[in-house]
């Protein structure tokens, strides 16, 4: 074999680390320095550019109401500086205590996920929440244009589902409530499985991060009611703020708790059918209206154009920026003097900015369904309790509204009994004990 | 011992891969353009074909490779900040969104099967082999085995530039399951991405089917003289009976790709139920099943597994030979082997199955035919050792990856008849018991195997040998490793961990298993970094490796009489056979092993003057 | 130097039998091994398991000690020979070859009965429960006390699942829009959940405890959160706790505990009282 390969001009098998054949002479071979060399120049290249952390996670500013409030770039940052004064970061978040938040709380739902420290205490809004609402609550996490509807944005402190009138915050309890038992029939899932302390914290970050946002939104807007004197900045004295900014929405919040909706006792020996047949008046009556929306089958067909109040804010901006783009375009810039043209330039540069904003920084506006009755889910909760609260107040960001006022308090009961008869409603003859044929075809 | 003499030689020997055009013509630069083209870019050389395929399909090695560890970095240290993937979340601090978790694994498990291990198998190996080692020129088709790596490319693109459209790329799994991947609202990955998908699904399976095309005919018609079927290298009787394999399956997977391209896009409904809403959006048209997808997808996918298989088994029968220097342990019941394992193939798909829903009295019969399925499989691994049995085995870096992919396989197989048991398929089916079973199949076999192969082949090839010190480095690195990560992942099944999560520490049942997937990620980056090696060997030795002959191994079979690397037409005349392969060891003969070229008067004389 | 090599490479494909048998008696050890199991026919099923195991593991052992051999045996330094010129061993081979097909087919056939008991021997009742998958929750639903599904006094719960122990358990498995899977790791049962299919699951529970659901089929990017609970119970703290969840779903004001938690006092006990802060 070493004949072989001795005429062949090879090596043995083994080849040969140090040294190699070239022209019949031994010459030192470089392969292991060449390799060695390769191999520190990846490392090196890896552990420099590729392994470095990413830096920590940082609240985003409320682009769509900057843009809107044609807020400059120094005024954006002076937003940015009070609000981390007030309210902290994400890793480290803080409130005023005129906000009564619980530092606690926050603190163990704050925070990165510690995901190599098994039984960690803290990053609980990272790891269940932040993907779907967003590291700072504004709705559009990774996951979120994904989603049909869309993750609630709390900045603007509206909430849908509770047990308040329509115009007032959420309570505490009504926060618990959406967080153990999700929205039927959306992708917020129940977190029933979490430790009632857990539930408890993340509510409370809820809460701070909604406050947040409605501080943000206040802050913006006050620009537009300052003098020329204070060229373009907002005081930063605590007074201002806090009394001016932040108690309002903290004292908003506070006051949920006691403006709970008084419920008036159904009647343990009501007539049901009686009250199915009355409430089934209603519905299609004038006083309530529903089949107006939610059709006269009570499929959720009767209006489909409708936006809730998220999504209008960016339907409007569209529009504002359609209207303004079509107005620059007929202004003829012949017949303008220096001054307006430069007003015409910052206009049209304001549009582009707006219109880059909207694309890079706001989910595409989607309408808003009514409730398709017929299939039992009932986002809110299904319980007669849930739905009188819903008709009674309507639900605060959509179109649907409060039905206090027109429709006296133990009439709603009625429509109540009759809207959780619809889904076994079978060829139009009310029978409660009749198996739901269209929830059960699938 | 032999030496093949060239008697009137037709082609120059060169230390490149083909010929260039004779010299001291004044040609033109559009010319010589198109010259360059037509011999190195579409070239119709089932060598050049068969280098591209290689140097593809290890290039998307390395992104099948990354894909992986990002995987598991999730898997191990769940929303932690991911390097380099981080920066895409930096307004999460780095934390990784669950749908990309999803888009990860499926695109991990997309490019290793359809752009890494059928190509490189059937594509890199089967093109540069078949002719060379059957003693033809080149294939049946030459313009057919072009177009079968050119149609390769579309994939490329469509898989490639899945990852950057709206939505990211496919995320429903490389199985693709409906209703999870037909309605464009049920994933992220479900919109452009799984549409690219199943347009890059196509174009692999297209060039496939070009290329078993030509396999099959090659084989069975232009073998040289004296080679009848059953003095064929194991190479080529699996390499053949993957063809087969692959003629005869892909049809069933393009069409049902098809199907589900229709579904996605101008509303069939062949896979979704009627009135089927996902994430408050409706599907189109109903009445269709999803399990129809599932039943058409692995009557393909099965007889994959086997194409992703064979062909490294006939290779390291080859190898271990040439390395044992002994025959074959059992030549025709290896052969008969490989054909029962292609034609059981075809019986089995439904054991993917078992918990779909489909009639449990279906689940019997296919729990008998994939019991079956592992004789032929068992067979062939006692064949190996009978084959090292005996034998004078030089352990150099071809041969270890052999010796371990007999190894390796073992774990893979006997793993499998867990699975085959259906009741013990209840609970360890979509767990890791399931990917431990295909990654040491996979993996630690058939990618063991490859690299076997490609430590074997690349004097042929390249004309230079690699190195061996740093092959055995590479070899003893990624051993350990890759032990170290698919090995416990069967304990990790055991315990019932699901695939597929991106964080599973929160259920009870797998709260503590978190160090433990720690330990496996290190192994895995460990695994990936040892490729390095192995890459810097394989580019420095193609240029700058000891130049090897004709046949440094001193292996026996026909493409070891060629120059290396061969010219056009790859042998100096026309070879004629007269014996079978694996003819090491003979007694009474000088030296120690017969070319099939070896006239049989040579081996007589010889014998008889030893007798004498 | 040759022989050194030899005896290391040899060495390596021995750790493969060794660290592999270490590795399933260290698993074991830190409570790496099959979940508790609280079913009837968990037994039958975990069964099966160890028989295979042990199969395979002394054909593990044994292919694998054969090729560690030999390598060290048979290594060019060691021997001075030529390797044995032979063909194969026709009496082997059909001796390789009846054996493994005897006991493949004799495990193909002991396994049969355990895979009709789970899955084709339907017990003749009504469902206990329909169980529905949906991105990415299981919504529950329980017949109520006229024992009938899809009338107006069906439980509706989610994630939250009870079950009597020692009775008949038949669960009815649905799907609202993609593909999931009811896997009970405590149960050993899983069975993919189907859009457009109804399938029934059954099982019997010996023992009490709260374990998990997970949902083994990719069903979109929430798969891994798609957790539930499932709480096995006596009848009596199972028909108590229906009627406290369906007084809760009729309830027409709202609890103490909802007024009191209204201005953030401490929450009441949670249901699942799991050890977490």
């Amino acid at each position: 074999m070493n004949a072989f390969a001795a005429q062949a001009g090879t090596k043995t098998p083994s080849g040969d680390l140090i040294c190699r054949e070239t022209r019949g002479q031994l010459v030192p071979s470089l392969f292991p320095v060449w390799m060695l060399g390769v191999v520190a120049v990846v490392l090196l290249l890896v552990t420099t550019t590729g392994c470095g952390k990413t830096a920590a996670a940082s609240y985003r500013l409320n682009m769509v109401e900057s843009a809107k409030q044609r807020l400059k770039p120094e005024q954006e940052q002076q937003v940015a500086t009070i609000l981390a004064a007030l309210f902290g970061t994400p890793d480290d978040p803080s409130a005023p205590s005129e906000c009564g938040l619980d530092a606690a709380k926050l603190q163990l739902a704050a925070g990165p996920v510690r995901s190599d420290i098994v039984g960690r205490k803290n990053g609980l809004y990272r790891e269940h929440c932040a993907h779907c609402h967003g590291v700072s609550g504004d709705g559009m996490g990774p996951t979120a244009a994904f989603l049909n509807p869309y993750p609630r944005d709390y900045r603007p402190g509206v909430f849908k589902f509770k047990s308040t009138e329509r115009a007032d915050k959420p309570t505490h309890a009504d926060l618990v409530m959406v967080l153990r038992n999700g929205l039927a029939g959306s992708s917020m899932p129940s977190f029933a499985l979490l430790s009632d302390a857990k539930i408890d914290a993340l509510s409370e970050y809820v809460k701070y991060l909604s406050i947040r946002g409605e501080v943000e939104l206040a802050l913006m807007r006050a620009f537009f009611e300052l003098d020329d004197e204070d060229q373009g900045r907002l005081p930063e004295d605590r007074e201002f703020l806090i009394e001016e900014i932040v108690l309002p929405v903290a004292e908003a919040w506070q006051a949920a708790e006691d403006a709970l909706i008084d419920v008036p006792e159904m009647e343990a020996d009501i007539d049901m059918a009686a009250s199915i047949a009355k409430g089934k008046e209603l519905f299609y009556g004038n006083k309530a209206n529903c089949v107006k929306c939610h059709g006269v089958t009570g499929l959720g067909d009767g209006q489909v154009n409708d936006y809730d109040d998220w999504n209008k804010v960016v339907l409007q901006a569209h529009k504002t920026v359609q209207g303004g783009l079509e107005q620059a375009d007929e202004a003829s810039t012949w017949d303008m003097d220096a001054d307006e043209a430069v007003e015409h330039r910052a206009e049209l540069a304001w549009l582009d900015r707006f219109q880059k904003v909207l694309d890079g920084n706001a989910l595409p506006p989607r309408t808003i369904r009514p409730r398709n009755l017929r299939q039992g889910i009932y986002r809110g909760g299904m319980r007669p309790l849930d739905l009188y609260y819903r008709i009674h107040a309507g639900i605060n960001g959509a179109p649907m509204p409060a039905a206090k006022g027109t429709v006296p308090p133990e009439d709603i009961w009625h429509i109540v009994n009759y809207i959780r008869s619809l889904p076994y409603d079978f060829n139009g003859t009310l029978g409660v004990d009749k198996p739901m044929v269209a929830r059960d075809r699938l | 011992m032999s030496t093949v003499e060239p008697t009137s030689p037709v082609v120059q020997e060169s230390s490149q891969t083909s010929v260039a055009p004779s010299h001291g013509h004044a040609v033109s630069t559009a010319g010589r353009l198109s010259t360059f083209l037509s011999t190195y870019v579409f070239s119709k050389d089932h060598k050049v074909i068969g280098l591209q395929f290689l140097f593809s399909t290890l290039l998307w090695f390395l992104v099948g490779g990354l894909l992986a560890l990002a995987v598991r970095w999730q898997v191990a240290w769940p929303w932690s900040d991911v390097p380099v993937l981080g920066k895409l979340f930096a307004q999460q601090g780095g934390q990784m969104a669950p749908e990309f978790y999803t888009m990860l694994f499926t695109m991990h498990a997309t490019v290793m099967i359809f752009l890494v291990i059928i190509p490189i198998l059937a594509g890199a190996f089967g093109n540069f082999l078949i002719p060379l080692m059957i003693g033809a020129d080149d294939m049946a088709f030459p313009t057919l085995n072009m177009l079968s790596y050119w149609f390769m490319w579309p994939a490329f693109f469509a898989f490639g530039a899945s990852f950057f459209v709206e939505g990211g790329a496919a995320s429903s799994g490389w199985t693709s399951y409906p209703t999870l991947a037909t309605n464009v609202n049920s994933s992220p990955g479900s919109g452009w991405g799984q549409t690219l998908w199943l347009v890059g699904l196509t174009f692999v399976g297209v060039s496939s089917m070009l290329g078993s095309v030509n396999y099959m005919t090659t084989i069975i018609l232009m073998r040289a003289p004296g080679m009848t079927m059953f003095r064929l290298p194991m190479t080529i009787w699996a390499m053949f009976i993957t063809a087969v394999l692959q003629a005869f399956a892909l049809p069933v997977l393009t069409a049902a790709g098809f199907m589900q391209l229709a579904d996605r896009t101008i509303g069939t409904g062949f896979f979704s139920p009627e009135g089927n809403i996902v994430n408050n959006a409706m599907a189109g048209a109903g009445g269709g099943q999803p399990l129809l997808w599932q039943h058409l997808f692995w009557f393909y996918s099965h007889p994959a597994v086997y194409i992703m298989i064979l062909p490294a088994m006939g290779m390291v029968s080859d190898i271990l030979t040439t390395f044992a220097r002994k025959p074959l342990f059992g030549y025709r019941p290896m052969v008969y082997s490989v054909a029962g394992i292609a034609g059981l193939g075809f019986i089995v798909w439904g054991h993917h199955m078992f918990m779909s829903g489909m009639n449990p009295a279906l689940g019997v019969t296919f729990m008998v035919s994939t019991m079956m399925i592992a004789l032929p499989s068992a067979v062939k691994t006692f064949n190996w050792l009978g084959t090292i049995w005996g034998g004078r085995i030089q352990l150099t870096t071809s041969m270890l990856f052999a010796l371990s992919f007999v190894s390796m396989f073992i774990i893979g197989g006997l793993s499998g008849i867990f699975m085959a048991a259906t009741p013990v398929d209840i609970f360890i089916h979509d767990t890791y018991f399931i990917v431990a079973h295909f990654h040491y199949v996979l993996f630690a076999g058939t990618a063991m195997g490859v690299w076997a192969a490609i430590y074997f082949w690349f004097p042929k090839m390249f004309g230079r040998t690699m190195n061996e010190f740093w092959g055995k480095v590479h070899f003893f690195l990624t051993f350990v490793f890759l032990n170290g990560t698919f090995f416990t992942m069967h304990i990790l099944g055991a315990v019932g961990f699901p695939r597929r999560l991106a964080d599973a520490y929160h259920y009870e049942t797998f709260h503590h298993l978190q160090p433990l997937n720690a330990f496996m990620t290190y192994c895995a980056i460990g695994m990936v970094a040892t490729q390095i090696i192995f890459a810097v060997n394989f580019f420095w030795s193609m240029f700058y490796g000891p130049v090897a002959g004709r046949n440094p191994w001193n292996a026996n079979t026909l493409e070891w009489t060629a120059p290396s690397p061969p010219g056009h037409g790859n042998f100096d005349y026309q070879p004629v056979v007269y014996r079978g392969p694996y003819e090491y060891s003979v007694p009474g003969i000088e030296g120690d092993h017969l070319m099939q070229t070896d006239p049989p008067n040579r081996a007589a004389a010889a014998a008889a003057a030893a007798a004498h | 130097m040759k022989r050194f090599a030899a005896v290391f490479w040899s060495l390596l494909f021995l750790s493969v039998p060794v660290l592999g048998v270490a590795t399933f008696i260290v698993g074991p050890a830190y409570d790496i091994w099959l979940p508790r199991d609280v079913s009837e026919h968990g037994a039958a099923v975990d069964g099966l398991f160890y028989f295979i195991l042990a199969l395979t593991g002394v054909v593990f052992i044994a292919t694998e000690m054969v090729l560690f051999w030999f390598i060290w045996k048979y290594d060019e330094s060691k021997s001075n020979g030529p390797g044995r010129y032979v063909h194969g061993s026709h009496t082997l081979e059909v001796v390789w070859t009846i054996i493994p097909a005897a006991v493949l087919l004799f495990l193909a056939i002991y396994q049969m009965n355990t895979w009709a008991d789970v899955k084709m021997r339907r017990p003749n009742m009504t469902p206990t429960v329909e169980v529905v998958g949906r991105q990415f929750e299981w919504r529950l639903r329980y017949p109520g006390r006229d024992g009938m599904l899809g009338t107006p006094d069906d439980l509706h719960l989610v994630n939250d699942l009870h079950l009597p122990i020692d009775e008949d358990i038949l669960i009815q498995l649905k799907s609202m829009d993609v593909l999931h899977s009811f896997f009970l790791p405590n149960v050993r049962i899983k069975q993919d959940a189907v859009p457009g299919m109804k399938i029934p699951v059954w099982f019997k529970a010996r023992e009490e405890g709260v374990f998990d659901i997970v949902c083994a089929e990719l069903c979109g990017w929430g798969h891994y959160k798609m957790k539930g609970r499932v709480t096995f119970e006596p009848r009596e703290a199972f028909d108590r706790w229906l009627e406290q969840k369906y007084a809760e779903q009729e309830a027409t004001q709202p609890s103490v505990s909802d007024v009191a938690l209204a201005s953030g006092a401490l929450p009441q006990t949670n249901q699942f009282a799991n050890n977490e802060p």
